[in-house]
């Protein structure tokens, strides 16, 4: 039972000796002087568009002058936030429940502005048995991530439903899958129905998948915030120009995004088939847009609304005061 | 065993006793703890969301063994389902790497081509292999068993087969000598007397498997598993539930791994390969 090596008590030593010398290298890297590079976070998804179309149009850029901009693209908030949480992120296009968690959490967040609403559906494979919410039991659905916005909203309408998640003792299964990767799940029918942000709704939708939970019915009528823009407080306090000046430039995206929906459309395509390589057709395109609304609001109560989905799901034991973390 | 007491004496100042090695175990385990609280609730070198402090971990386990949330008191199930899992793969591993593992040691062209491919698979990590059995197995738990069963398997294969090979010849040739010829020789002669490095194989396949068990588990979905605590934690930035994952997946390994080399250091002293107790 007991290892009779007389090395133990040099062994343990370096046990203990490697956390230290480990402190030592990780010291995290405060943003002390002014930045070089912002490193912006955002998913390909329809409900960054803002970001998408900040990209394709290079107006983040224009906004920071000689500051670099370095965009970094993620598959879901959550992977978003333990980047966030590293201190490689500064600002990024997130969804409102890993934005929650990270407030909760005590990161050094603070929401600065909308950027998106609505723009989720949940769609279910052509050739399964599923045609309401209810029939989602002993399927298996897809969400980006567990944990992320999508994640939460689907364990609110099984709550609803008198559902439960396989892993919580109930029937449906929820599986991680990356929003882009739904399309390959559905054709190897590895998931039966997915809640999706769009494009992929409507890409799917394109395909003969049948949408049975649109933006509308899928929570609160549609009035939900699914994207918004989050800041790295310290980055913020030791640059304050340089968040105005992305503010403005994000302002500009959402304005031309409501203003000119063609030239956005188009703007949005390009970037996506640059970061996943999926072509999508224009009038999928289109409709995927008309399920989606673009804003610069913070609907607070929405958050707030949000933060006890979050807690319903037991993703966190309490919620946060929010307003804390809204920009003053 | 009967030893002089001088014997006795110089033999107890080397090998320092049970208790002695136990204590300093334990010492060393409450200075990690120390410098652990130290780094981070004393000198907060670190947010609470990059190092918690082993209180808040402490706090998750908590929750996760007697908690009443949506996301609490999910801990037992998941280690019942991880271990579930690790014990039905290693089983079978260990008959099917026990049966390979005989015909490549009596079989030569067996062992030159499909010992030397194993060795190559074992240098796969066993993470590799997880996605390729998602497409045959779909994202379920049989798509972790076969990687485990994988993992396991070859260790087991290999040792059998080595260890085989390395019975000393001469209990061959009295085996021969006192009749025993084809299966009979390797049932009854070779195979009992090639126990000790067997064992050695058994506990390399357990880690092996363990090891691939967490790594699978982290890419499936939808059953209750370690794994899917550490992908929980991960996701909703909980790293007080990953760390604590983390210390009961190595509390679990260590344990077995404890178990299997008792037998193993018993096996090896009834055997006369080691000296002392």
């Amino acid at each position: 039972m007991i290892n009779p090596n007389p090395k133990l008590s040099k062994r343990s030593f370096l046990t203990l000796a490697a956390p230290m010398l480990l402190t030592v290298a990780l010291s995290p890297d405060a943003h002390a002087q002014a930045a070089t590079t912002v490193r912006l976070g955002f998913f390909p998804n329809l409900t960054h568009a803002p970001a998408l179309v900040g990209l394709e149009r290079g107006t983040f850029q224009k906004a920071f002058g000689a500051v670099k901009l370095d965009p970094k693209e993620f598959v879901s908030g959550t992977t978003l936030t333990e980047a966030f949480a590293a201190g490689q992120i500064d600002i990024a296009y997130v969804g409102p429940g890993p934005a929650i968690n990270a407030a909760g959490r005590g990161m050094p967040v603070q929401f600065i502005a909308g950027a998106s609403e609505a723009g989720a559906v949940l769609v279910a494979r052509k050739d399964s048995a599923i045609k309401s919410y209810k029939d989602l039991s002993g399927k298996n659905v897809a969400v980006p991530s567990l944990g992320n916005t999508q994640d939460i909203s689907l364990r609110h309408i099984l709550n609803e439903n008198a559902l439960k998640s396989k892993t919580d003792g109930g029937t449906v299964t929820i599986t991680p899958i990356a929003p882009a990767d739904v399309l390959a799940a559905f054709a190897a029918k590895r998931v039966d129905a997915t809640l999706v942000p769009e494009p992929w709704g409507a890409v799917l939708e394109a395909q003969g998948h049948r949408i049975i939970g649109n933006e509308k019915t899928v929570w609160r009528e549609g009035k939900y915030p699914t994207t918004i823009v989050i800041v790295n407080t310290k980055f913020a306090q030791a640059n304050p120009q340089l968040v105005a000046a992305f503010l403005k430039a994000h302002t500009d995206a959402v304005a031309f995004l409501n203003k000119s929906p063609a030239a956005a459309q188009a703007a949005v395509n390009a970037q996506l088939f640059k970061l996943t390589g999926a072509k999508i057709d224009p009038r999928v395109m289109q409709r995927a847009f008309a399920r989606t609304r673009f804003t610069t609001a913070l609907d607070l109560e929405a958050l707030k609304d949000y933060s006890a989905l979050n807690v319903e799901a037991g993703y966190a034991r309490t919620a946060p005061d929010l307003s804390q973390f809204l920009k003053k | 065993m009967t030893t002089r007491p001088a014997e006795a004496a110089r033999f107890t100042s080397d090998q320092p006793s049970r208790w002695r090695v136990l204590s300093w175990q334990i010492l060393g385990l409450i200075l990690i703890l120390g410098v652990w609280w130290l780094v981070t609730d004393v000198l907060k070198l670190y947010p609470a969301y990059v190092f918690p402090s082993p209180s808040a971990v402490w706090k998750e386990i908590e929750y996760g063994l007697w908690g009443s949330g949506p996301q609490d008191g999910k801990l037992l199930s998941a280690v019942g389902g991880s271990l579930r899992r690790v014990l039905t793969g290693y089983a079978i591993a260990v008959l099917l790497g026990g049966l390979v593992g005989l015909l490549m040691g009596a079989w030569l062209p067996l062992r030159t081509t499909l010992g030397a491919y194993l060795t190559g698979v074992q240098s796969v990590p066993s993470i590799a292999f997880v996605p390729f059995a998602i497409l045959f197995l779909g994202l379920n738990e049989r798509a972790v068993l076969f990687v485990v069963i994988l993992e396991g398997f070859i260790p087991v294969a290999l040792a059998v087969s080595g260890a085989l090979l390395n019975v000393p010849p001469a209990l061959r040739v009295a085996g021969r000598t006192l009749g025993a010829r084809g299966l009979g020789l390797t049932l009854r002669v070779l195979l009992p007397a090639s126990l000790p490095n067997i064992l050695t194989g058994l506990r390399t396949a357990w880690s092996f498997a363990w090891r691939a068990l967490v790594g699978g588990e982290l890419l499936i979905a939808g059953v209750a598993s370690l794994g899917e605590q550490l992908e929980v934690g991960r996701n909703t930035a909980n790293v007080g539930l990953v760390l604590g994952t983390i210390i009961i997946i190595g509390i679990i390994g260590g344990l077995f791994d404890t178990v299997l080399r008792a037998i193993e250091s018993r096996v090896r002293r009834d055997y006369g390969l080691e000296v002392q107790s």
